[in-house]
């Protein structure tokens, strides 16, 4: 049999020092966004029974997600979200809390991904739950906290993407099919992809509402994708979700600038749990998604209280390797060693106090000899070595 | 001038149809046809970076955004999935996915759990799920045509083109699996990012493939 002892399974790693520092300061800045808007942590297990995950709106394939049972025989997971298990939070604990709640998390999610494609199967969130809202500001506080967290975090270029998972659900419900076909087209239209669609779209015939939907996956892009819907979409319902998304859309753009938010009506997101406005955030540098959310109005409801919802979720990880490229910067080290000489030790402790009290990092030296000491102090890069023996302190700059 | 868009192109014949697509465009590419040793090959006058790699790795390559966009056949999409856009069908690399074995052989007769022998092993085990039946697969990296006339497998699923090599060995086609071409694929986010660069050049291809 093989031992596994001196490595990490596929899909997880080791953080040290810069990348921590990096991961740490990421979570940092978003963490000063979220607090000042008055959303406050939670924190839920790692460990969640399997049913929190397996209702019928939330769409976690069963291949992705870590699974063992427990003592009893019962079937847990290691979470793949935080949302569903802050639903269930919200539904039980704080079912008699005053509304909204604004609540934040900042912990790993884990999912079973395809092996050897580079992907992370440990992946650090952070992110914001707006319960108890369905107004237009509702909307508007997440879609601007997203792009406060955006523009934190750029280097370069960064974008926000809105759409409307309402349109997809509109025209399916026109379009009348069965469930199996609308998750075909569904995914057909994530992915963009084009010639398949309209294979597939083909086969069940032409009428308008086909039209609209052969299009949907190419409106993407600024203020002009809601002319060209006009066009294509019609029915009373249709425009009432297109007009509110316009305005969603427009009062974003005058919160940023122009360039900064785009339309996307073809993005369906796998997790189905969405019933409104979606959004997704891009960096320039990393080649997906870094922050994806939207509104969520039934899904608490499936744990027993009926409140809409809206919240995102940042990818912390991505925006760490981000960072890494444009700043390097090397793991901060310590501004003074101390060398007890022997009999010394107590008081180079208290030496050691009382410069840190000054705010300077230091560090007892553990070698034997003066010499191993400044050879250390050099390979740490540790400006300032204080040797203390018999009463006198010197000081020494080391080169 | 903006930054030029990157496309990782399948070396061979999908590279060359896919050159031949964009000269026919107007654009010059002698770089990459005279690329000796070379992988990464400007085509200026398009705004390009050529990248030339196996196929799974263009879809690698695109999946992690170091690439924006990359031709790559039907028939490894289908084997590797993947998170990217599938913009455009390009019309040429055409063959099929196909179920064959050994001629006048009844493939779905009697209850016994079948072989099969592929390269493709996802494209297999998603054919026989959809249609609820157990398989056992296997993998074969060489001439897949041996597995059955070795009788180490009831059938294969393979790229057939034009079916000569089959009939020469004695197999012929049971079943069609999918149709497969080369593909037009792009990066998520560069999509958005770089929407116009991007659309303008498919707006290109598209109307000098529906001439």
């Amino acid at each position: 049999m093989r031992y596994y002892d001196l490595i990490t399974p596929e899909g997880t790693k080791d953080y040290l020092f810069t990348e921590c520092a990096q991961r740490r300061s990421v979570e940092h800045r978003i963490e000063q966004i979220f607090k000042s808007r008055g959303f406050s942590e939670i924190i839920t297990p790692v460990l969640e029974f399997f049913d929190v995950f397996s209702h019928k709106s939330a769409y976690f394939p069963q291949e992705q997600m870590y699974k063992f049972a427990d003592s009893k025989g019962r079937l847990l997971v290691i979470r793949p979200d935080s949302t569903m298990p802050i639903a269930r939070v919200v539904a039980t604990r704080l079912k008699d809390a005053p509304l909204p709640l604004r609540l934040y998390y900042n912990q790993c999610v884990y999912a079973n991904t395809p092996q050897l494609k580079g992907r992370s199967d440990q992946v650090a969130q952070t992110g914001i739950e707006l319960i108890g809202s369905d107004s237009k500001l509702a909307d508007l506080e997440v879609i601007s906290t997203a792009l406060e967290v955006l523009e934190a975090c750029a280097y370069d270029t960064f974008s926000l993407e809105l759409g409307d998972i309402a349109v997809f659900k509109e025209l399916m419900n026109q379009l009348h099919t069965d469930e199996e076909t609308q998750e075909q087209i569904r995914s057909l239209i994530e992915f963009k992809n084009y010639p398949a669609l309209n294979d597939l779209l083909d086969t069940i015939g032409d009428s308008e509402t086909v039209r609209a939907v052969k299009m949907l996956p190419r409106l993407f892009g600024g203020e002009e994708v809601f002319a060209k819907a006009a066009h294509y979409f019609k029915g009373e319902r249709m425009q009432e979700i297109l007009n509110n998304l316009r305005s969603v859309y427009e009062d974003a753009v005058r919160m940023c600038g122009n360039g900064k938010v785009t339309i996307d009506l073809g993005m369906v997101n796998r997790t189905d749990y969405y019933t409104g406005i979606i959004i997704k955030g891009y960096l320039s540098g990393y080649g997906d998604e870094v922050l994806s959310g939207g509104r969520y109005d039934k899904l608490i409801a499936e744990f027993g209280y009926d409140v809409p919802a809206t919240g995102f979720a940042v990818h912390v990880d991505a925006i760490s390797q981000v960072y890494a490229k444009h700043d390097p910067q090397v793991s901060a080290h310590s501004d003074v060693l101390i060398f007890a000489g022997e009999g010394c030790e107590v008081q180079a402790i208290s030496r050691a106090k009382k410069l840190r009290a000054e705010g300077l990092i230091v560090e007892l030296a553990m070698q034997d000899s003066v010499e191993d000491a400044r050879e250390y102090a050099r390979q740490r890069g540790i400006a300032k070595l204080v040797i203390i023996n018999d009463e006198t302190a010197t000081e020494i700059i080391s080169g | 001038m903006e930054k030029p868009l990157r496309i990782a192109l399948t070396k061979g014949r999908l590279e060359k149809d896919t050159i031949g697509l964009l000269e026919s465009l107007g654009f010059d590419c002698t770089a990459v046809r005279e690329k000796g040793r070379k992988l990464i090959l400007p085509i200026p006058d398009a705004n390009l970076e050529v990248v030339l790699a196996k196929a799974a790795d263009v879809i690698t390559y695109v999946e992690h955004g170091v690439c924006d966009m990359g031709v790559v056949g039907k028939d490894t999409i289908m084997e590797m999935n993947g998170k990217f856009y599938e913009l455009v069908d390009l019309g040429f690399g055409k063959c099929k996915f196909a179920l064959a074995g050994k001629k006048g052989d009844d493939f779905y007769a009697g209850i016994g759990v079948k072989t099969i022998a592929t390269k493709y092993p996802n494209v297999a085990r998603a054919f026989f799920e959809a249609k609820g039946m157990d398989v056992e697969i296997v993998k074969i990296e060489g001439s897949v045509e041996l597995a059955p006339l070795l009788e180490l497998a009831n059938g294969i699923v393979d790229i057939v083109e034009t079916g000569s090599t089959l009939r020469e060995n004695g197999l012929e086609v049971f079943e069609d699996v999918a149709p497969i071409s080369a593909r037009l694929i792009v990066n998520t986010v560069s999509l958005k990012l770089r929407q116009q660069q991007i659309e303008a050049l498919i707006e290109k291809i598209e109307a000098q493939l529906n001439k």
